[in-house]
């Protein structure tokens, strides 16, 4: 058992080896890996970014959203809009994605939070729900191309950054999506740590908790929730135009776009851990992993796998992570980074300044 | 003319499967506070159940009593484990919770039941093209007839057991006030499985029905009956059986009125957005619906 | 006879410990009060005997060790508790009300229903309502019938005159201490009114944060000085 000074020199020390191995890692992949390995975490950083906008409003602020799928998929098809029908250079449409989506969020926000629990809930649901069917509506095909969907979306020629030099080719776009994706991904780390760390975060949880005392205590209720609602839209409006770029399309069953979007956020934010900071980003690495290690079993599979699982043609990831989901709300429901800090726990200890 | 009684008809029919759904809802938000996400697939999951016990022999009214049996344990085993821990610990986290049995029981039934084009489910009533009455030139087939009888009587049955029972009326006891059913002897954890277990059965049953109407079963067979229980259940008041029920036949024929005279601006795609604009809506305007009671949210 | 006897009772919400060891005995035919300031404890030790909240010690009641039993099991056994607030079915009818109050028996419960709306008339008037459109003096007397449905052998009353007119505790005093003469119902009461309580019970407790500071015949308690200035008012 350690024990270890706040702000001691053996205290930064830890807090420095921690910084330099996720470093290394980030640098490592993008060089050392094959493509389709680089792919698999541009991905996971889409994914984590989404779940982070989602944490802001469910992990700290406690209110119920099925309906992020909806601003993912607002991001999305703003980009692709742009792009192809108005010829903007795709990185400006980042911005444009993000006032648009917390205009949105803020006007849905103003009438629907006022809803709690249950209500919420549906009220969310409809949301994530109707949004697909509109844009497959055929009154608004001349915007959205209906049920076929947007495609030929992306950089025509990859911005030259500093140090990454000229990218081509197939390897040359999955590096650029992994470093610009890993650039949003800081930005919106940033925002979020901003606003978690400050008076900001500590209303919102004060919101999660009691509604009622911390309009007592003085926080604005609505205007605190209305306000984290759009900019929790605009992070996920990103994660949007980040999966656009990348896979160069969009349409109304996209992956994230429909309810089934809103439901593996808010799995891997439970999952990682509602309410942390990096619970959404240990989240949507192991749902990534995850994912991607079991799409390959069914009747090829041998040994133990091969035994509960080979009888089925189809993968069993999201049953698994069904099932991952139950055993994490009984046993761990702080997630896997409450579960990892109570085992840290055990074994370091941080002693606070005496004072 | 005609055209009207046929949309009445026909919008009896699918607004008493919502409202046999939609009672499921209620029946667990009542008596335990929490929205069962999962109540759609639970019904989709048994109703595969009803189909396999069928196709290896069972006549197909057994099946579907069997079917039932089988949801009510599925739904009062699953209280009775996960939720009731979850619920002692964190009551979101039954939400959470339900949406993963959503996903789980999806997967589950894709991965058992895999053929792409689903599988071929035999109607409880007659269903021939003659099969059907003609009243005042409108065709009402044996089959929505039947759906329709069949549901009310369900229906009938669940608030017998609620008015006339001494069981119903400690479920009820147990939804207003759940401590003082503890301090009369009320068994409240009895009670919680029960509601669970007849709302699973009772999901069971509009599966089946569902079924037999669409002839085709396939996992994706229950999510937009579950949208429109929901609206009805939003409508009527999460609180209220009585809502419920009058809710699902309005959206029923509602649903039928408005795809027939408006099929250009509102069609095949859009008539499910009708209902979640009408659960938008309600929450908006009078979140505790036309028949419920002015209790917030309970977590 | 002991009917009830308490020792080392403790009970805590969560991690607070509010009882910090209590010995209480209620004799069969007895009706003994509880007294104390807010936050004393009383509500807490009814809910620990009738098994409504994290408790430790010992409970025996009528040679039966209770301490561990669920709240369904120590009602069967033959305690009812009438919980501070009255605690009625509000969307449930008057009648029903009564009706679920009977839950454990198997026998029919019309003639019992019929005394009590005998005994209340009032509540005969209205046994077809909602009991949540009841007045607060009728919400309590639905909650003692309701209890006594049950046939219990020991009431717990938890503050049954809160919030109620003088004219209208009066009455349900004078209902209890009845059925506690007539018909030898031992009665556990909690009550902030010390006065009224004094007149009707046997014997007095009086609970001070988590503990017995005192206790004794309610004459020697309501005879004491020291203890009418401290915590009667004088």
């Amino acid at each position: 058992m350690l024990k270890v000074k706040q702000g001691s020199l053996a205290h930064w020390a830890m807090r420095v080896a921690c910084v330099l191995v996720v470093a290394v890692l980030i640098l490592y992949i993008p060089t050392q890996s094959e493509t389709a390995r680089i792919g698999q975490f541009a991905s996971a950083f889409t994914l984590i970014i989404a779940a982070m906008s989602l944490n802001l409003v469910l992990g700290y602020t406690g209110q119920i959203s099925i309906g992020h799928s909806a601003f993912f998929g607002i991001g999305g098809y703003t980009a692709a809009i742009l792009i192809r029908d108005h010829g903007w250079s795709p990185g400006y449409t980042f911005y444009a994605a993000a006032v648009i989506a917390f205009i949105i969020g803020c006007l849905i926000a103003m009438p629907v939070l006022r809803i709690r629990g249950a209500y919420l809930a549906l009220v969310t649901l409809a949301v994530a729900v109707l949004f697909p069917t509109l844009l497959r509506w055929k009154k608004l095909e001349w915007l959205t191309s209906g049920a076929k969907g947007i495609d030929s979306v992306k950089y025509d020629k990859l911005p030259v950054w500093p140090i990454l030099g000229e990218l081509k080719g197939r390897d040359g776009r999955a590096v650029f999506a992994y470093w610009l994706g890993l650039l949003v991904l800081v930005i919106c780390f940033l925002i979020c740590r901003g606003l978690v760390k400050s008076r900001v975060g500590r209303s919102l949880i004060a919101i999660r908790d009691n509604e009622t005392a911390a309009a007592v205590m003085g926080v604005n209720v609505t205007r605190t929730k209305v306000l984290i609602f759009g900019i929790s839209a605009s992070l996920c409006a990103l994660a949007g135009v980040l999966s656009t770029l990348s896979t160069g399309v969009v349409t109304p069953d996209g992956q994230y776009v429909t309810l089934l979007g809103s439901i593996i956020f808010l799995l891997i934010m439970v999952v990682g851990g509602a309410g942390t900071l990096s619970g959404p980003i240990i989240g949507g690495l192991v749902y990534v992993w995850l994912d991607n290690t079991t799409r390959g079993i069914g009747t090829d599979s041998r040994g133990v796998v091969g035994f509960i699982f080979g009888w089925t043609n189809q993968s069993p990831a999201t049953l698994i992570l069904g099932m991952a989901l139950i055993v994490i709300m009984l046993f761990a429901p702080t997630g896997l980074v409450g579960l990892t800090r109570k085992i840290m726990g055990r074994i370091v200890t941080i002693e606070p300044q005496s004072q | 003319m005609e055209r009207l009684l046929q949309y009445v008809f026909d919008g009896l029919s699918f607004g008493a499967i919502y409202a046999l759904l939609a009672l499921g809802l209620v029946v667990v938000f009542r008596g335990t506070g929490h929205l069962n996400f999962a109540q759609g697939e639970m019904a989709m999951f048994c109703t595969f159940i009803i189909w396999q016990i069928n196709e290896w022999g069972v006549p197909l009214i057994l099946a579907v009593a069997i079917g039932m049996l089988f949801g009510f344990v599925l739904g009062a085993g699953t209280e009775a484990t996960v939720i009731r821990s979850v619920a002692k610990k964190s009551p979101g986290g039954v939400f959470v919770v339900s949406i993963a049995l959503f996903l789980g029981l999806n997967s589950l039934a894709t991965m058992i039941w895999d053929r792409a084009e689903g599988y071929t489910m035999k109607s409880l009533f007659p269903n021939k093209d003659v099969d059907f009455v003609r009243i005042l030139g409108a065709e009402w087939r044996y089959k929505y007839i039947g759906v329709l009888i069949v549901a009310l009587a369900l229906m009938g049955l669940l608030f017998l057991l609620f008015s006339k029972t001494k069981f119903g009326l400690a479920m009820r006891s147990v939804a207003s006030n759940p401590e003082s059913a503890r301090l009369v002897g009320v068994p409240s954890g009895l009670v919680l499985a029960s509601s669970w277990g007849i709302a699973a059965a009772m999901g069971a049953l509009s599966g089946a029905l569902v079924g037999g109407i669409n002839g085709q079963l396939t996992p994706s067979l229950m999510f937009s009956v579950f949208i429109y229980a929901s609206a009805a259940a939003t409508l009527g008041g999460l609180d209220s059986p009585g809502g419920a029920v009058i809710a699902g036949l309005s959206i029923g024929i509602g649903e039928q009125l408005v795809a027939g005279y408006a099929p250009g601006w509102i069609g095949q795609d859009l008539k499910l957005s009708v209902a979640l604009i009408l659960i938008f809506v309600v929450l908006l305007v009078k979140p505790s619906g036309l028949f419920g009671s002015l209790k917030v949210e309970r977590v | 006879m002991s009917l009830l006897r308490t020792e080392g009772l403790r009970a805590s919400y969560g991690q607070v410990d509010v009882l910090l060891g209590i010995d209480i005995e209620v004799n069969e035919g007895e009706m003994v009060v509880i007294l104390g300031a807010n936050g004393a404890g009383k509500t807490t030790t009814m809910r620990a005997v009738s098994g409504t909240v994290a408790r430790g010690g010992s409970v025996v009641f009528d040679g039966i060790e209770i301490v561990s039993e669920s709240a369904e099991a120590i009602v069967r056994l033959g305690i009812a508790h009438v919980p501070q607030g009255r605690g009625t079915f509000a969307d449930l009818t008057v009648e029903e009300n009564l009706r679920i109050g009977a839950y454990i028996r198997q026998d029919s419960v019309d003639s019992d229903i019929a005394r009590w709306f005998k005994t209340f008339p009032r509540l005969g008037e209205r046994k077809s309502q909602k009991a949540g459109s009841l007045s607060g003096g009728e919400q309590q007397m639905l909650a003692i019938a309701r209890a006594l449905m049950s046939r219990p052998r020991l009431l717990l009353c938890d503050e049954p005159s809160l919030g109620l007119a003088p004219l209208i505790t009066q009455e349900l005093f004078g209902v209890l201490k009845s059925l506690n003469q007539e018909e030898g119902l031992s009665v556990l009461l909690v009550e902030q009114n010390a006065n009224l309580a004094l007149k009707v019970a046997h014997r007095v407790y009086l609970l001070e944060t988590g503990q017995v500071v005192a206790s004794g015949s309610a004459e020697s308690i309501a005879g004491d000085e020291r203890i009418r200035k401290a915590y009667l008012g004088g």
